[in-house]
């Protein structure tokens, strides 16, 4: 992430903000995790059995995967030492609280109704 | 137009005001001025700073449930216009704000009933505990109480005997 020296006179070489701030970008939201999380658990799957898609650009082939914490790694010992982290186990006492704040808890709280979408056109 | 509801502190957002932020996967983020804005880049989460209307609600604070808040919703649906309907709810308009209004003060009045009825409880304490602090004709006037008195029942017996 990012380059270094913020006094360096070539300008080409200088500080990017943006590529040091890249990652931040790449995160995904912890809302975004979570609507994953339970749409795995609704499906009764579990997160370490589906098979990942091969990427060469990721760590590891993209293999191994933390969902909670959105993240890649080398190998599986890794992974296993990132689930030991306690990092990790607070992201996923995090993730199983209640649901994050959406726009409609917004809108209930300023004292809307529930979002009214009309009669159902085509029954399901 | 639509008078959006602000994502961070759920007040509303009028044409031409605040900033709207969408995300990478399409999300729309709506802030009414540059303070939930920054709150929001701030990662802080809405339940927990006081200031907004998420924690009030959930703590109890304001009123959650009321038939006022029916009225206005989105309404994902066309709707035919009618000159009748339009007059009727523009005149509804002030009525039912005011009425919520209303309900609003005398929720927190009730609310705040059950702290006055315990600031009365301490007070009663110390004075109980504290009263030789004070100088004698004070102490005097403190010790007045009301002295229930009992009205004898013979008289009523007499009276129902001389009927």
């Amino acid at each position: 992430m990012g380059g270094k020296c913020p006094h360096r006179k070539v300008k080409k070489r200088r500080l990017s903000h943006k590529t040091a701030r890249r990652g931040k970008f790449l995160v995904k939201a912890d809302d975004a995790v979570y609507d994953e999380l339970v749409k795995l658990a609704d499906a009764g799957k579990d997160a370490d059995a589906t098979q990942l898609p091969v990427d060469e650009d990721l760590p590891g082939m993209g293999q191994f995967y933390c969902l909670h914490c959105d993240r890649y790694f080398a190998s599986d010992s890794v992974k296993e030492e990132h689930y030991r982290s306690k990092r990790h186990k607070k992201r996923i006492k995090q993730m199983s609280g209640p649901a994050p704040h959406t726009q409609l808890d917004a809108d209930l709280a300023a004292g809307m109704g529930m979002p009214d979408n009309g009669l159902k056109l085509m029954s399901m | 137009m639509r008078l959006e509801k602000c994502w961070f502190c759920s007040s509303t957002i009028y044409p031409g005001h605040g900033i709207q932020f969408v995300r990478n996967d399409a999300k729309i983020f709506r802030f009414c001025r540059s303070k939930c804005h920054k709150n929001f880049k701030m990662k802080r989460n809405p339940r927990k700073v006081k200031w907004t209307k998420a924690y009030r609600c959930l703590h109890g604070k304001d009123m959650t449930q009321d038939s006022t808040f029916e009225f206005e919703r989105k309404r994902n649906r066309p709707e035919r216009y009618d000159r009748n309907v339009t007059e009727q709810t523009l005149k509804a308009i002030p009525l039912i704000t005011k009425i919520r209004h209303d309900r609003q003060k005398k929720h927190i009045t009730e609310r705040q009933k059950q702290g006055k009825t315990k600031e009365r409880e301490r007070d009663a304490k110390e004075l109980e505990q504290d009263i030789q602090m004070l100088p004698k004709k004070d102490v005097l006037s403190a010790q007045k109480t009301k002295v229930v008195v009992k009205v004898s029942q013979q008289q009523t017996e007499e009276n129902l005997m001389e009927e």
